[in-house]
């Protein structure tokens, strides 16, 4: 189980030499040995425990993990960096992987805490590293938000251990003690923590009412910080949601349903428009990564754990490389694949990035579509056997209609997307970008053959 | 003597949202931290909990000497102004600060039944609502930097009052990501340089 901390912390040692940046890829890629082990060999401690759907979301954390490392082989190329702040991103990618990884590997509460306020404050440093006032601005504004939504975070871990800790001792603290045992705890006080805490993890991913910052430090920040949010922050919140709904679900499942499907409708409603407003590929996607956050929480919720799981993890997938591909893709308010259709590597760049972008929207065979299909199902089977009928199929109804905004939106980018060549000023498409796209797809098209699995982690 | 020290403790916390001078803010941060680790100390002495006590101690050490006199020096070297004037007046203030102070006692209400020490818990919480308060009130960077960490004091006497102390391992790790703060805020201060 040590071993998957291990690249993060030898990219932390190793920023300090002289960076040879395809030997921190490689090192990164090392990590898919011990979550593969982890994936097969469970293991419970009283800090650290991986169930199967720890080591899942362990598994595709460690591949967008890899696939962003990757993509970081050609990032001086792309912007104009000096070789300390180079340095300085492998560094604060080292210490924020390690967070993400304790945060996900974690049975404590606590140390589920203190790994995302880990990766929250490595992040805020790598905003920064773009070197413009408009990031400067952004990093401060992630610093004030992210505290705001993380204190939340622990103000609702207190609660709900003082709401165990009479039954439970210290084990009150632990994910695996509390859901064994959520008949045992008082049930009012737990159910106040959790609304505090969801409502922080929801704040992080840019839930109403904080909707438009994390697109606003994505657009600022360096395009891989985008792909970091995405592919890696987001699966450790997520994963954070999932357990603690676990455990509301047994003591009071109409109050989870009706607070996660307010929520969730609010945050689309408005998340839909500021969609279709929008005019640049990174908002766009930062936006679309809070609907489909939506969309997992409401599967969740509804019952769908197989629809969650899988939409999960494509969104994981599909993101980051989007994300990554913007380097490859203008970046001056316009839909515009720029020069690059020299060359059979840069005719394969629209092609790879045209197929996320369409998979992203769920069009066949994408995961994602799936996904919808099946969670669509539980949403609607979990309304057949409510007492508010009418209203649940209401909500299912704004869900859709709003969602066909979202479909609307990436259809038209994909028609209005230009591929043109201006000549002298080409961009060269470099082969590790190719490869990071490749590794994406690979791990998207094993995801549909891994459906049997997916549909036995909560059983 | 608990009660006297968690009326200090919010005392300070108050003084800190009429403070228009940045260094007698993070003055009354310190003895704010200072009452805080008194308070750790005395409950973590007479329950006799190691980990209270050491966490005590660390707070004493941490919050009340290292962490105001590091932000002091980070505040001199990058000439941050130290002129900082509440957006919201004094006389507002007072009105809303003890509305903040009733309502955390009437939110508490339907749980007092499950902790013993329920008007601690109630103090906590409306700490916490004061040091959001001291974010959303200034403008320039460095108050807010002071109301995190006036957050984390708050969080850190919630933990005491509502749960008699969080595990070790945990506090010790809050402390960790403290530092990590402190180190992030110089370097993004740097930067802006």
């Amino acid at each position: 189980m040590s071993f998957v901390f291990l690249p993060p912390i030898v990219i932390f040692v190793l920023s300090y030499f002289k960076i040879h940046r395809v030997l921190m890829s490689l090192v990164a890629s090392s990590v898919i040995i011990p979550a593969i082990y982890i994936l097969t060999h469970h293991f419970e401690s009283s800090y650290f425990y991986a169930d199967k759907l720890g080591s899942f979301v362990l598994l595709v954390s460690s591949i967008v993990g890899i696939g962003i490392s990757i993509s970081l082989i050609s990032l001086p190329e792309r912007i104009k960096m000096s070789e300390k702040n180079i340095k300085k991103i492998y560094r604060f990618f080292g210490i924020f992987w390690l967070g993400v990884t304790i945060s996900i590997l974690a049975n404590n509460m606590g140390i589920y805490w203190i790994g995302l306020e880990f990766a929250t404050l490595s992040t805020v440093y790598m905003i920064k590293l773009n070197n413009t006032d408009v990031a400067n601005k952004q990093a401060w504004k992630y610093l004030i938000v992210g505290v705001i939504g993380i204190s939340l975070i622990l103000f609702g871990i207190i609660l709900m251990y003082s709401a165990g800790k009479n039954a439970l001792n210290e084990n009150a603290m632990n994910f695996y003690a509390l859901s064994l045992n959520s008949k045992k705890i008082e049930g009012f006080l737990f159910e106040i923590g959790f609304l505090i805490a969801v409502t922080g993890m929801f704040i992080k991913m840019g839930f109403f009412p904080m909707n438009l910052w994390l697109a606003d430090i994505e657009r600022a920040s360096i395009y891989p910080i985008g792909a970091l949010f995405s592919g890696i922050l987001e699966s450790a919140i997520i994963l954070g949601f999932f357990r603690l709904t676990k455990i509301e679900e047994h003591i009071n499942y109409s109050h989870l349903i009706g607070f996660v499907y307010i929520y969730g409708l609010i945050t689309l409603f408005i998340i839909v428009f500021l969609m279709y407003r929008t005019k640049d590929f990174i908002r766009l996607f930062s936006f679309s990564g809070i609907e489909h956050m939506v969309l997992i929480s409401l599967f969740w919720v509804s019952g769908g754990y197989f629809a969650a799981l899988l939409h999960f993890a494509a969104h994981a997938f599909f993101k980051p490389a989007l994300f990554l591909s913007t380097g490859l893709l203008e970046q001056t308010k316009k839909y515009l694949f720029k020069g690059a259709l020299n060359g059979y590597k840069n005719k394969l760049v629209p092609i790879l990035v045209s197929m996320l972008l369409l998979g992203v929207i769920s069009l066949p065979p994408s995961p994602m579509f799936f996904s919808e299909i099946y969670g669509f199902k539980a949403m609607i089977d979990v309304s057949k056997d409510s007492h508010y009928f009418l209203l649940m199929i209401f909500g299912v109804f704004i869900v859709l209609t709003l969602l066909s905004v979202v479909f609307y939106k990436f259809v038209n980018v994909y028609q209005e997307a230009v591929y043109e060549s201006d000549g002298n000023n080409n961009k060269k498409v470099y082969k590790s970008e190719i490869f990071m796209l490749l590794w994406f797809l690979t791990a998207l098209i094993g995801l549909l053959f891994s459906f049997d699995y997916i549909d036995g982690i909560i059983r | 003597m608990v009660d006297v020290l968690i009326g200090f403790f919010l005392a300070t916390l108050i003084t800190e949202l009429f403070s228009t001078r940045l260094f007698k803010l993070i003055y009354w941060y310190a003895l704010n931290s200072l009452f805080l680790g008194l308070i750790a100390l005395y409950i973590g002495f007479n329950i006799d909990d190691k980990a209270m006590i050491i966490t005590g101690f660390l707070t004493l050490f941490l919050k009340a000497i290292i962490i105001p006199y590091i932000l002091k020096v980070y505040f001199l070297r990058f000439n941050i102004p130290r002129r900082i004037i509440p957006k919201i007046t004094i006389q507002y203030s007072i009105i809303l600060i003890p509305i903040v102070l009733v309502f955390t006692f009437y939110l508490i209400t339907p749980i007092l039944h499950n902790f013993t020490h329920a008007n601690y818990v109630s103090i906590a919480i409306s700490a916490l609502f004061l040091a959001i308060l001291l974010i959303i009130e200034h403008k320039n960077i460095a108050p807010k930097i002071v109301g995190f960490l006036s957050i984390e004091n708050s969080l850190f006497l919630l933990g005491i009052s509502a749960t008699d102390g969080m595990p070790m391992m945990v506090e010790l790790g809050i402390f960790v990501d403290l530092m990590m703060l402190v180190v992030v805020i110089n370097l993004l201060l740097k930067e802006a340089k």
